[in-house]
């Protein structure tokens, strides 16, 4: 019966739960989620290997809390129901611009 | 990509920094307030050496070079050379640096003063070499790397000039008068170190915290040229002139490379995508404005017609609004961002993704800061007024309140320090 349930929730995980998850891990400068400050590119889920992939940017090469973002966005995805392995690649092609914050992202920021 | 916890000192070395530069700051505005009423006549006296010793060697230098160790590794993407000698160097920095500022503030001129200027000297130098190492070994380039390494050199420049004036106080053997060599140390070590290193970090940090980016960087290029040929030309005049038409191009050319920098820096402030203006871009906006002020009274010492009385007071409120309106105001708003950061990075980064932590910039409330702001401006803006007009009253209420704001960072940065993560549940 657990087993069961395990199995219903591995497979309940999606790209979209878990953008959703990456909105606990925040731009320590800016205040922003990493979701709403644009830098997420792409989600995708494995459902065989159960594995978590990000593909995903920084503000600059040079932020000095990038490793410590990526840190947190592997310990998020890890913790999500379901997810096995997580795999977080960062690229900086196409470069991060301010465009690329939300509406909520920008709100916190005063624009 | 650039990992501070790869490349940097550890976090207590750089925190043992600027605790002394904070330790520098209040004693600074206690001897301050106790010699708020002597502030007055000639530059070269015991108390206007005390404080400006004080200030430089006490408050901005620890907190300069703390900023140094953690800043030059992450720029030039390389680990730090050594951070055991630069510890060790710190060590003897503090030594000398301590027994310098009490022969300067007592004028004992024996040779315990050059003896404890090498100390002071010889341990900057040792840091300035770990830090050129790190740099040759990095791979950055560009305008904030050539403010660096400028600052560098002109510091090395500064603390020599220091250390033969200590000897001649002790021992007279330079050929030609103290006062005109103390100006190119003076200059070389407020301008030159204090100035191109909170100009080229300054750029940095704001493009850094304000998540700022594209700004074109040719006005900073002509701050850099500009203020660095300012600087060659004093201090050739200074020690090979006088000559009064490179005095009067030089305060020209500082003031022309000051408004480069002010073009610069609102380039980097409008492209923000941060758009809430903290307590560090109000300090920080202070802070040019104060040096604006020191470039019309530069400008005016150089140009100007040459009335003993007035000069010395020109020469005083210069001094002020360069050293502790410019330089003062800037450090003490970077640390404002510096020291929460440093705070998150190592406390509060191991638990992203697995807790709720603050943002760096919550680590403290907005309006302790600024008040801390209001009353270090104010403090400034009215002894600057009672050295011009002559005034102890104002000068001494002007100490009280910086004092009153020494007190206040120190406060600010402890209770960001002191910051614990948030409590489940």
């Amino acid at each position: 019966m657990k087993d069961e349930e395990e199995q219903e929730e591995a497979v309940s995980v999606d790209a979209v739960s878990l953008r959703e998850a990456l909105r606990d891990v925040t731009d320590p400068e800016a205040g922003v989620n990493i979701v709403d400050m644009g830098l997420v590119y792409d989600v995708t889920f494995d459902p065989a290997s159960r594995r978590a992939s990000v593909t995903m940017t920084l503000t600059t090469p040079f932020c000095p809390a990038g490793n410590a973002m990526l840190d947190g966005v592997h310990r998020r995805l890890m913790r999500v129901p379901g997810v096995e392995d997580a795999n977080v690649e960062v690229v900086f092609d196409p470069p991060w611009s301010p465009e690329r914050i939300s509406d909520a992202g920008r709100a916190i920021l005063g624009w | 990509m650039v990992d501070p916890a790869r490349y940097s000192p550890p976090f207590a070395l750089v925190r043992a920094h600027f605790a002394a530069g904070v330790l520098g700051l209040a004693t600074f505005a206690g001897l301050l307030l106790a010699h708020a009423a002597e502030l007055g006549g000639h530059h070269f006296q015991k108390p206007h050496l005390l404080l400006v010793h004080v200030a430089a060697l006490g408050w901005l230098m620890p907190v300069a070079l703390g900023a140094m160790l953690q800043l030059v590794p992450v720029l030039f993407e390389a680990p730090l050379a050594s951070w055991k000698i630069g510890a060790a160097a710190s060590v003897l920095y503090a030594v000398g640096a301590s027994g310098l500022v009490g022969h300067l503030g007592t004028l004992s001129v024996g040779w315990g003063l050059p003896l404890t200027a090498a100390m002071a000297a010889g341990a900057i130098w040792i840091h300035a070499a770990v830090l050129v190492l790190t740099v040759v070994r990095g791979r950055a380039s560009g305008l904030t790397a050539a403010f660096v390494l400028a600052a560098l050199a002109h510091l090395l420049f500064a603390v020599t000039l220091g250390f033969l004036l200590a000897w001649n106080l002790c021992a007279p053997y330079l050929p030609l008068s103290h006062l005109v060599v103390l100006r190119a140390h003076a200059h070389s070590a407020a301008l030159g170190f204090f100035g191109m290193l909170v100009m080229g970090a300054g750029l940095r940090l704001m493009e850094m915290f304000l998540v700022s980016r594209g700004a074109p960087e040719l006005p900073g290029w002509i701050a850099f040229g500009t203020l660095n040929a300012a600087l060659v030309l004093l201090d050739a005049s200074s020690l090979l002139g006088p000559w009064e038409a490179a005095d009067g191009a030089s305060a020209a050319l500082a003031a022309v490379g000051i408004g480069a920098f002010a073009m610069q820096a609102r380039l980097v402030f409008v492209r923000r995508v941060r758009r809430h203006a903290d307590a560090t871009w109000l300090l920080s906006g202070a802070g040019l404005a104060h040096l604006a002020s020191a470039a019309g009274l530069g400008l005016a010492l150089a140009l100007g017609p040459a009335m003993p009385a007035l000069r010395d007071r020109l020469v005083l409120a210069y001094g002020l609004v360069a050293i502790v309106g410019f330089a003062g105001s800037v450090v003490v708003g970077q640390l404002y961002k510096i020291v929460p950061f440093l705070v998150w990075l190592h406390r509060f980064a191991p638990l992203a993704g697995t807790a709720r932590v603050p943002a760096a910039s919550e680590l403290l409330a907005e309006r302790p800061k600024r008040v801390q702001a209001a009353l270090m401006q104010s403090g400034i803006v009215l002894v600057a007024a009672g050295i011009l007009n002559e005034s102890a009253g104002l000068r001494t209420v002007g100490a009280g309140l910086f004092a009153a704001s020494a007190l206040a960072v120190a406060g600010n940065l402890w209770a960001i320090d002191r910051r614990k993560p948030f409590k489940e549940g």
